[in-house]
């Protein structure tokens, strides 16, 4: 068989889902963009549907379609506010699959062993018997490069391997199959919390990171175990170990880390599916996974850099010590009801809007939306303060925003937007809380000393919207609620927004 | 317990420690209120005022004395008052600790405690007890209107029948509380404010009240600030280009209000006698800084002047009580805040909690002790770390530190690249050849991505994730070609691999466009 046709198509495809994501540094470019992955896929697919794919090729579209269709339900009756969670779930789809294809291709593995024994041949090649004669050495190979033949494509590939490029595949198939099974268990769990079926607060079995240290240290036993044995206990073994590690890492990890651990699980998935396009020898599997893998890790890396915190230290879970009390908080927290925050935004000529998680709880970004195109209406400069970790995915906010038809010119980034605030008359604060925590700043105590945050009170007048007096994700009291310039507004965003429409006027 | 407030003794003085609305607050403590009557008939508080407000009205200033736990004053207390001084009272007050030890002295013997208000510590928390910002605040406004009474013409510019008026050119020299106080008092009024600190970070709060910083060229990075937010001691080479710069405004200056004080030391001389020549005839300055020398040599503390070239200097240090009514409003709360910092319980006890910050910096004696100076605060934090934005870097500066930065980013490039090339090496010199050929391609893509994924947009990130997600399906090119070639376990663990993989694409994607749909330009 020839896959001239097949390694053209997938160097177009790899092209294409290089320029997919590179497209997405901007909002016009990226409508194009998504076109340029969607044919990358489908070129792909087909590709190796005619080339290399292995029969069964009716049975394969109607999967594809039946899995397609499945897909396009799910991704048109998805709210914008539970996208968190189906990322989670996909990245899990694609753990399981690596999975899979990992198993598949030892038992493949298996059988092509097992063919060449019963033909009476040596595998691998290259660990013949040095007491047989030349010619009978020839003939041996004569006979297995037909025996080769006569298997699939995969297998095919395998029958021709050497002795270190079977060891070479074990480790890769393995690693593949371990990779996939951490992103599997973990995107499950991350799932469960996203979506509030499991306690999103961060959560060990006695031991801690020791099991997890265990379970890895036991893994790597399974791997020389395996590349020795070859044989399907040890893989088993590992991807339950595998599993748990992905499911006792995650549970240690709390919501307001969600961010970096859905980038981390999308960067997991990449490497998965990396590891098994070596174990297959298919290097668009490679190039794509790789870029998968990179995009993610850049995305982990800058959702823990706005966080100011190493990324083995939110993996670990919980926050970093201390280094002494934090600094008190004297005064009061003034609340302030919705004719006060209306006088105000009447007044005020420029107004930033800084949006958390709660507003996303609240589903309040309609009611914003809202309320924003009334302010600009009157002519009023207003503008949303976005930071890097608001919400639990990163860019969470702006796509929020996006569905509520808020457009994205007047939507900034921390770094943007951080100077103009001490102009700004009035800021409101909804649902987010370490994000504005000014302890950041000015207690170097305080856990979260040193993270970027939006400086908010340096604004004239700050409102807080918020449910109730608690404290944020980190449980750190918050300096902003009881400054002199802060009222805060209690109740439920959508609701305490909605109070405010009809008094702007 | 009882709050007593006598009468000022100092001449002149006008303001009271506690007015009727204080003393209404001071009760919701627990304490009860006395005051020596008249004390406030100065500040337009009449006795009556007091009684009304449930205050006890005390003849005269023994028996206050005599009858007082805590007593409240604005002045540093006389002799006669340390006398009054008695074990176990309390005294709250301005003490000028620094040059008063005599008083300190007779105090820390009579046993009593001393709280002086010009010492709370410049903290966030203690900013509603910070008696020396508010009575600055009433300074900086009260020089403004006095240079306005003694300039002879408009602040505002007009253009009128009658003919074109220029608006006054100020300078404010400081921009602390009172400066800032003066700025805004000024640019309302509607002239052309200029201001200058040696303290760079505050133009913002100076150009945010309406002013133009007036920034010197000077190589050095510019910044005088020390600790607690105020300014410190500069070099002797950032003084001369302080004042060339101020020689060079002075012809065209209308208004100098100066108010650079440094805590603990004489008043810097910025104003010097040259350039009060160079001002033109009916200028004003006016000293804030009279208390402590002045900031121009040639003002009388305490009197207004006016020199040869017709430029009058003011030099009164008594502006907050020439705003009596407003400085002694200001003052009772800030008292009543530190009342209620040192009544935790609002039982009307004293709980003199020497670990507390602001009291422990504020007590300068305590149980026979004199404990003054305090340790620096542990936090210090009320004008912002110093952002390091030299307001004119130099170009050499520049270059130099470009030069740094391109040198240690091109060290870490190299080390990267080096690193990277040895363990491809390492990786070759061992492994197959056609592990090595995959293992390029992965290297390869590893760099593309890292590359391309740099240029996304944050606000996309939710779609990236998204369509790396989708994208990551790919993985079903290993199931596909694996399906047909084997066993029946094969066969269904391929096709689940198949169908996951399918809904990963085709969900991946349309979130991705539905997500990209809704993103809109205004």
């Amino acid at each position: 068989m020839e896959y001239g046709f097949t390694t053209a198509a997938y160097v177009v495809a790899a092209v294409l889902f290089i320029l997919s994501l590179g497209g997405l540094s901007g909002q016009e470019s990226a409508k194009r963009a998504v076109w340029y992955g969607i044919i990358g896929m489908a070129l792909a697919t087909l590709a190796t549907l005619i080339g290399p794919g292995s029969g069964l090729w009716l049975l394969s579209l109607l999967l594809i379609a039946g899995g397609g269709a499945v897909g396009v339900v799910i991704a048109k009756r998805v709210q914008m506010t539970d996208m968190p969670q189906l990322v989670a779930a996909m990245h899990s789809l694609v753990g399981l699959a690596a999975v899979f294809v990992g198993m598949i291709a030892h038992f493949e593995i298996v059988r092509v062993m097992t063919a060449f024994t019963e033909a009476g041949l040596v595998y691998p090649r290259g660990s013949a018997d040095w007491s047989l004669t030349a010619t009978q050495i020839a003939d041996q190979f004569v006979a297995a490069t037909e025996l080769g033949r006569s298997f699939g494509t995969f297998a095919g590939l395998i029958a021709e391997k050497t002795a270190v490029e079977v060891n070479i595949l074990h480790i890769e198939l393995f690693l593949g199959v371990f990779i996939g099974a951490v992103t599997f268990t973990g995107s499950v769990v991350a799932y469960g919390k996203l979506a509030g079926r499991v306690s999103s607060a961060a959560e060990k079995l006695p031991g801690g990171h020791m099991l997890n240290a265990g379970a890895a240290a036991m893994s790597l036993i399974c791997l020389i175990w395996y590349v020795n044995s070859g044989s399907f206990a040890p893989l088993l073994i590992m991807t339950l170990l595998a599993g748990f590690i992905g499911y006792h890492l995650i549970m240690g990890i709390g919501g307001a880390d969600m961010p970096v651990v859905v980038s981390m699980l999308n960067s997991y998935s990449g490497w998965a599916a990396a590891a098994i396009g070596f174990s297959l020898g298919n290097d668009l599997l490679i190039v794509t996974g790789a870029l998968v893998g990179s995009s993610g890790a850049i995305l982990s890396y800058i959702m823990c850099k706005a966080m100011n915190r190493s990324f083995i230290s939110v993996i670990l879970g919980g926050f970093g010590t201390t280094t002494g009390p934090a600094m008190e908080v004297e005064g009061e927290q003034v609340a302030i009801d919705a004719e006060g925050v209306a006088t105000a935004l009447n007044d005020a000529d420029s107004i930033v809007i800084v949006p958390g998680y709660g507003m996303a709880v609240a589903q309040a970004q309609g009611a914003v939306s809202d309320l924003v195109t009334k302010l600009r209406a009157k002519g009023k400069s207003v503008r949303f303060a976005i930071h890097p970790v608001a919400g639990r995915l990163p860019g969470h906010m702006n796509v929020l925003l996006a569905e509520a038809k808020v457009p994205y010119d007047i939507v900034l980034e921390m770094d943007e937007i951080n100077e103009d605030l001490a102009k700004t008359d009035v800021v409101i604060v909804i649902g987010s809380n370490d994000i504005v925590n000014p302890a950041a700043q000015d207690d170097p105590n305080s856990p979260i000393a040193g993270m970027p945050v939006l400086e908010v009170w340096k604004a004239k007048q700050v409102f807080v919207s918020k449910r109730g007096q608690g404290t944020g994700y980190s449980g750190i009291e918050n300096p902003l609620f009881y400054k002199d310039n802060t009222r805060m507004f209690y109740g439920d965003a959508k609701a305490s927004i909605s109070a405010l429409l009809p008094k702007i006027d | 317990m009882k709050i007593g407030v006598p009468k000022e003794t100092h001449e002149g003085e006008a303001r009271v420690a506690m007015t009727p609305d204080s003393a209404v607050q001071l009760q919701k403590l627990g304490y009860d209120c006395a005051i020596e009557a008249g004390a406030g008939h100065k500040a337009g508080f009449v006795d009556a005022d007091y009684t009304a407000a449930g205050v006890e009205v005390i003849k005269t200033a023994a028996a206050l004395w005599a009858a007082s736990d805590i007593v409240a004053k604005v002045r540093p207390p006389n002799a006669t008052e340390l006398k009054r001084l008695k074990d176990g009272k309390t005294l709250i007050t301005f003490f000028d600790p620094a040059g008063n030890e005599t008083a300190m002295e007779a105090a820390r013997k009579s046993g009593a405690s001393v709280i002086a208000m010009e010492m709370v510590p410049r903290i966030s928390r203690a900013q509603k007890m910070d008696a020396l910002s508010s009575m600055a605040n009433i300074a900086g406004y009260r020089a403004v209107i006095e240079a306005s009474s003694n300039f002879g013409r408009f602040f505002t510019g007009q253009i009128t029948a009658a003919g074109k008026m220029p608006p006054a050119r100020v300078l404010v020299i400081g921009a602390g509380v009172a400066g800032l106080a003066a700025i805004g008092t000024s640019t309302s009024l509607g002239a052309v404010t200029l201001a200058f600190d040696v303290r760079p970070e505050v133009a913002e709060q100076v150009e945010s009240m309406g002013a133009e910083f007036v920034y010197l060229d000077f190589e050095e990075a510019q910044d005088g600030a020390g600790a607690g937010g105020y300014a410190s001691v500069s070099s002797p080479e950032f003084r001369e280009a302080q004042l060339a710069k101020f020689r060079e405004l002075a012809p065209g200056i209308d208004i100098v209000i100066t108010t650079a004080l440094i805590p603990n030391r004489d008043a810097p001389e910025l104003w010097t006698e040259d350039m009060v020549k160079a001002m033109k005839p009916g200028s004003v300055i006016v000293d804030l800084a009279a208390e402590k020398g002045g900031n121009c040599k040639l003002t009388v503390k305490d009197e207004k002047i006016v020199t040869e070239g017709g430029v009058t200097i003011i030099g009164y240090t008594d502006f907050p009580s020439r705003m009596a009514a407003q400085a002694s409003s200001l003052y009772a709360t800030n008292i009543r805040h530190m009342m209620a910092d040192l009544t935790p319980e609002k039982d009307g006890q004293i709980v003199h909690d020497m670990e507390d910050d602001v009291i422990r910096g504020a007590t300068v004696v305590h149980a026979g002790e004199i404990t003054y100076p305090p340790p620096p605060p542990k936090v210090q934090a009320i004008a912002a770390k110093p952002k390091q934005t030299a307001p004119v870097p130099t170009a050499a500066e520049k270059k130099a530190s470009e030069l740094a930065n391109f040198k240690k980013q091109t060290k870490m490039q190299a080390a990267l690249l080096g690193g990277g090339a040895v363990i491809m090496l390492a990786i070759g010199a061992v492994a197959p050849e056609s592990f090595v050929s995959h293992f390029i391609v992965f290297a390869l893509a590893c760099f593309v991505g890292f590359s391309v994924i740099w240029g996304v947009a944050h606000s996309l990130h939710t779609p990236l994730m998204a369509i790396t997600n989708a994208i990551s399906s790919i993985i079903i090119l290993g199931a596909l070609m694996q399906i047909g070639s084997g066993s029946g376990l094969v066969i269904v663990l391929a096709a689940l691999a198949i169908f996951m993989a399918g809904v990963n694409i085709f969900g991946g994607f349309l979130v991705t466009r539905r997500m990209l749909a809704m993103f809109q330009k205004s």
